[in-house]
């Protein structure tokens, strides 16, 4: 069935967006990695692509998010080098983003963006320690889950915050008209 | 920021102090009897013991280089410290000198994994202390 002049359109417009938004993203993690955290959580870290992963879920539809961050996690394994642990990042992001997903989609009269990143950035964490115990089969690396918790919190807020702003400036774009939900 | 927000907020807090206090409680204990029990950690590679150290005062390190990279472990002080790596996330550097039995260190890239433990001889020790 050939798709209609309004339709491609529309599929053009999202795959430009998914592609900008692995760009930004991966650039995200990058300008991450350079800041120096002198703190003693081991995998705590900003989660700034998180942003893009957010605002793309916001707009576009979950399949689309799901791209991002299956793009989003292999492009920086290639860029950083650390395809020995691609799996376990996979498996961080992945969990991450189903969570987020199914709150976008059910939980979204009760919890604001911030609510909803908090969760997605602590999903990561709670994915990384799982697939880091099933590898040394040991519950052991839970002990820094409290410590995860509370420093997921803090970044949550500030990713949600970013995402609040991000999104009120990107619907003022014309391009983005036809995602917007009413 | 709504409602839920907040809601979530306080259960996540109260759900990591709930899983901090028995530790404060323990670590309370432990450490008494730090001083005259030296602990050991075990260092294991791919799930395989590499090599067990015991935390002693003097300083030593270990050194581990397999095909998937290089770590190098310092001993000083009664505790034990990821120094080096070259891994590309270098998160095993940040989990910084540990001296309590339970604590770990861990280099996810490389198969690392360092756990401190009580002395062999010494049993579980959870019986001792009451």
């Amino acid at each position: 069935m050939p798709l209609s002049d309004e339709e491609t359109s529309l599929v053009l417009k999202r795959t430009v967006m998914i592609a900008i938004f692995a760009a930004v993203a991966v650039v995200l993690s990058i300008a991450e990695s350079m800041i120096p955290v002198n703190i003693q959580i081991p995998g705590a870290k900003l989660g700034l692509a998180n942003i893009m992963i957010l605002t793309c879920l916001y707009f576009l539809r979950a399949r689309d998010a799901l791209m991002l961050v299956v793009l989003k996690t292999i492009l920086t394994a290639f860029i950083f080098g650390t395809f020995s642990s691609l799996l376990f990042s996979l498996f961080g992001s992945l969990f991450s983003f189903a969570v987020m997903a199914f709150l976008m989609k059910l939980g979204r009269r009760r919890l604001s963006l911030v609510g909803i990143s908090i969760t997605g950035g602590i999903a990561h964490n709670i994915g990384q320690l799982a697939a880091a115990s099933i590898v040394f089969s040991t519950l052991n690396i839970f002990y820094y889950l409290p410590a995860l918790l509370i420093s997921g919190i803090a970044t949550g807020i500030l990713v949600g915050i970013a995402v609040r702003y991000l999104v009120t400036s990107l619907s003022r774009l014309s391009l983005f008209d036809p995602f917007m939900k009413a | 920021m709504k409602r839920g927000d907040l809601l979530l907020i306080s259960v996540i807090l109260a759900a990591a102090l709930l899983l901090m206090v028995p530790r404060w409680v323990q670590g309370g204990q432990i450490s008494e009897k730090n001083h005259n029990t030296p602990l050991t950690a075990v260092i294991k590679v791919e799930g395989k013991v590499f090599q067990t150290v015991t935390l002693t005062k003097e300083e030593q390190t270990v050194e581990i280089r397999t095909k998937r990279g290089y770590n190098l472990i310092k001993v000083q002080d009664y505790g034990i410290e990821m120094v080096d790596a070259d891994c590309p996330d270098e998160i095993c550097l940040t989990f910084g000198f540990k001296t309590k039995k339970g604590d770990t260190i861990v280099c996810l890239p490389h198969r690392v994994i360092v756990e401190v433990e009580g002395t062999g001889g010494e049993g579980e020790g959870t019986d001792a202390i009451i």
